[in-house]
C-alpha cells in the first residue's frame, strides 16, 4: 500500500437506494487536487470517504497507507474543512481552534501556539477574540480554513475552501495551498469556481453520477478526449493567408477568424500534425505571435466530459 | 506531473493520553453547565436531602439525645439497609432531574449544528465521542449520588465502630455499584433522547417522560391485568428491586431480581442501539 498516495480502490457507497459514489478508483499524488462535478455528484461523498466520516460499502481506500477506519492516526496527519458553519455559538475564533487542538493531545502552549499561528495563515488574528457566531461568511469560512490547517496536517480536505472569500483573501488562501503542495502535502479540494480550479490544481478529478469521469492533470485529460477537436488560438498578422494554409491539412476540421483579422481560432483532431503544420507556416515566412490551447482548462473538461448544468 | 520538495514534518513532539483527551469535552461541557443557574439551584437542592440523612446518622449516634424516646422510635431511626434505600430512592429523583436539565445539551446542539463531522475530524471515534458526553454526565451525577451516599456510608461507620463496618460493609458496595448502574442507565437514557430530538427543550421533557411516564404505564399494567410484572416496565423500580437485593432489604411484592436486571440489560442495549443509529457523522436522509 503506497504511503504516499490516497487509494481508492473499487469503492461504492450508497446511501439506502441512493447512490454516493460508484466503484471509483483513483490513485491521488501530492499536490493540489480538485475535485469537479455538478451538484449531487458524489464530490462531497468522497471527501467524507477519504476522511472516514462515512465507510464505503466495498472496495476499500487508503490515505497515505492509514485506514479511514483508524481516526486515532488518520486525523493526526489530516485536516478537514465541511462546508457547514458548526461552530459552537459561545466560541470565539481562537477557542475554536484551540478547542480542537487540545482533543490533538498537544500541550496547553503548543496549543495556544498552533491555534494563533492558524489564525495568522488565514489574515483572522484581529478578530481572533470575537465570537465565531458574529463573523462574516467569508470570515468564518477562513475560520474553518484555520482549524482545518492547525495541527499542520499532511493531507488537507477542504470542501468549497474558496467560497465567500474576497479576492485578495482568496489570492492568500491559494499561495497557502501552494505552499503545502509545495511541501510534498495532499491538498484536495472541490470547487464550483473552473477558472479558480484551472489555476492552482495540479490535477483534476471529473465526477459525474457518482463516477469518475476523469482523472488526472488537466493537458492529460485533455489529450484522452480524442472525439473532440483540440482548439487553439493563433495569434498572426496575416491570418487570412495562413487560414487558407491550414484549411489545406486534412486534421484542421474548423477555423474562424476574429474580428480584428489578427487571429484565428483553429480546431484540429491532431495536435501533432498540427504543430508540424505550424512549424512549415512559420519556416515560410509567416509571423505568428502566439499560440494558445484554447481548451486545455477544466471548464472545456467539465464541458466535453460532463457537459449540461455546471456544478 | 509536478516534482515536489518533500520538505514537510510530522509533529513529533510530547502529546497528552487518550483518556486526558477525551476529557477535554466534559471538562467544556461542565464549564458550561455551571454557568446555568438552573443547574446550580438543582444542585444545591439535590445536596439538601444528604445533609439531612448526615443529620440523622449524626443524631441517632448521640444516645443522650435518644434516650428520652420511646423504644419504637429508636428502633425506627436504625441506620442500615432500609435507611440507604430511602436515601438512594431519592437522590434516584433529583439525579432524573439534573439528567433532563444537563443531557438534552450535550448532543442535540451538536447534531443541530452539524458539528459532528468537527469533532469526527479529529483522533476521535463515535465511542469515544459518547463516553466523553457520558463521562460529562457521570460527573455530574456522581456529585448527588454515590459521592454522598459513600460520604454518609463512612461516616455511619465512623461513628458505629468496626463492628458496625464488618457486618455492613455491603452497604457501602451497594450504594457505589448499585448507583454506578443508575447512574449509566439515567445517562444513556439522557443522551439517546438528546441523540433522537434535535429540540433540546424536546429532549429534557422526553427524559423525564421516560421515567414518570413509564412508571404510570407501569402501574397501569399492574392494575388493570392484575399482575406484577408490570413494575418491569418501570426502569425506576427495576432498580429499586435490584438495591433492595444490593442492601440486604426484603424485596418489594412484583418481579425478582434477575428479571429486573434482564430488563434493565435490554433497555441499556436498545439505548445504545439509538446512539449508534443515531450518532453519525453525516446524516443520511433517504
Amino acid at each position: 500500500m503506497s504511503t504516499n498516495e490516497i487509494i481508492f480502490e473499487d469503492v461504492s457507497k450508497f446511501y439506502g437506494e441512493v447512490l454516493g459514489v460508484n466503484k471509483v478508483t483513483l490513485h491521488i499524488p501530492p499536490g493540489i487536487t480538485s475535485l469537479v462535478g455538478p451538484n449531487g455528484s458524489g464530490k462531497t461523498t468522497l471527501m467524507n470517504l477519504m476522511t472516514g466520516l462515512i465507510l464505503p460499502d466495498r472496495g476499500s481506500i487508503s490515505v497515505l497507507g492509514l485506514s479511514p477506519r483508524d481516526p486515532e492516526h488518520l486525523m493526526r496527519i489530516t485536516g478537514y474543512a465541511t462546508q457547514f458553519d458548526s461552530a459552537p455559538r459561545w466560541a470565539t475564533g481562537l477557542e475554536f481552534v484551540s478547542t480542537g487542538l487540545t482533543l490533538y493531545g498537544y500541550s496547553a502552549a503548543e496549543v495556544r501556539e498552533r491555534a494563533w499561528r492558524a489564525l495568522e495563515l488565514v489574515g483572522l488574528t484581529d478578530a481572533a477574540d470575537r465570537k465565531v457566531a458574529a463573523y462574516s461568511k467569508g470570515m468564518r469560512q477562513r475560520a474553518r480554513l484555520a482549524q482545518a490547517i492547525a495541527h499542520d496536517p499532511q493531507v488537507l480536505v477542504l470542501d468549497e475552501p474558496l467560497n465567500g472569500l474576497d479576492p485578495l483573501v482568496r489570492a492568500d488562501t491559494i499561495a497557502l495551498f501552494r505552499h503545502y503542495a509545495a511541501q510534498g502535502r495532499h491538498v484536495l479540494l472541490s470547487s464550483h469556481v473552473l477558472q479558480e480550479v484551472d489555476l492552482i490544481s495540479d490535477q483534476v478529478i471529473l465526477i459525474a453520477n457518482g463516477m469518475i469521469v476523469a482523472e488526472g492533470e488537466i493537458r492529460d485529460v485533455r489529450d484522452e478526449i480524442s472525439d473532440r477537436p483540440s482548439q487553439f488560438i493563433l495569434r498572426c498578422r496575416d491570418a487570412s493567408r495562413i487560414a487558407s494554409l491550414l484549411f489545406n491539412e486534412d486534421h484542421v476540421t474548423e477555423i474562424r477568424m476574429n474580428d480584428d483579422h489578427l487571429g484565428l481560432l483553429v480546431m484540429t483532431r491532431n495536435r501533432e500534425e498540427f504543430s508540424r503544420a505550424l512549424t512549415r507556416i512559420a519556416v515560410a515566412g509567416y509571423v505568428i505571435d502566439g499560440v494558445i490551447p484554447a481548451d486545455e482548462n477544466v471548464d472545456a473538461l467539465y464541458e466535453y466530459l460532463i457537459g449540461g448544468g455546471r456544478a | 506531473m509536478a516534482v515536489y520538495r518533500l520538505g514537510y514534518q510530522r509533529y513529533q513532539g510530547p502529546l497528552t493520553t487518550h483518556w486526558q483527551r477525551l476529557l477535554v469535552l466534559p471538562r467544556y461541557a461542565w464549564r458550561r453547565l455551571f454557568q446555568q443557574r438552573l443547574v446550580l439551584i438543582l444542585l444545591v437542592a439535590s445536596l439538601i436531602w444528604p445533609l439531612l440523612c448526615g443529620g440523622y446518622i449524626y443524631v441517632s449516634h448521640r444516645l443522650d439525645l435518644l434516650g428520652s424516646l420511646p423504644g419504637n422510635l429508636k428502633d425506627a431511626v436504625e441506620i442500615g439497609g432500609k435507611f440507604f434505600l430511602v436515601f438512594m430512592d431519592v437522590q434516584a429523583v433529583f439525579s432524573v432531574l439534573l439528567a433532563a436539565l444537563a443531557g438534552p445539551g450535550l448532543i442535540a446542539p451538536d447534531l443541530a449544528n452539524n458539528a459532528l463531522p468537527l469533532y469526527f475530524s479529529r483522533p476521535l471515534t463515535r465511542f469515544d465521542y459518547v463516553a466523553a458526553r457520558m463521562a460529562t454526565l457521570v460527573g455530574l451525577l456522581s456529585l448527588i449520588t454515590w459521592i454522598p451516599g459513600v460520604v454518609l456510608f463512612w461516616m455511619q461507620a465512623g461513628m458505629a465502630g468496626w463492628s458496625w463496618f464488618a457486618v455492613n460493609w455491603y452497604l457501602g458496595a451497594g450504594i457505589f455499584f448499585g448507583f454506578a448502574l443508575w447512574i449509566l442507565v439515567v445517562s444513556l437514557v439522557a443522551l439517546a433522547c438528546s441523540a433522537y430530538v434535535k429540540w433540546r427543550i424536546v429532549a429534557g421533557g422526553l427524559v423525564l417522560g421516560f421515567f414518570f411516564i413509564l412508571t404510570g404505564v407501569a402501574q397501569m399494567v399492574n392494575a388493570v391485568l392484575r399482575v406484577g410484572w408490570g413494575s418491569l416496565l418501570n426502569p425506576a423500580r427495576s432498580h429499586y428491586i435490584l438495591w433492595s437485593a444490593m442492601l440486604g432489604v426484603d424485596l418489594p411484592p412484583g418481579p425478582g431480581v434477575w428479571p429486573c436486571v434482564i430488563v434493565l440489560t435490554v433497555t441499556a442495549l436498545a439505548l445504545a442501539l439509538v446512539l449508534e443509529r443515531k450518532l453519525r457523522a453525516v446524516e443520511v436522509i433517504s
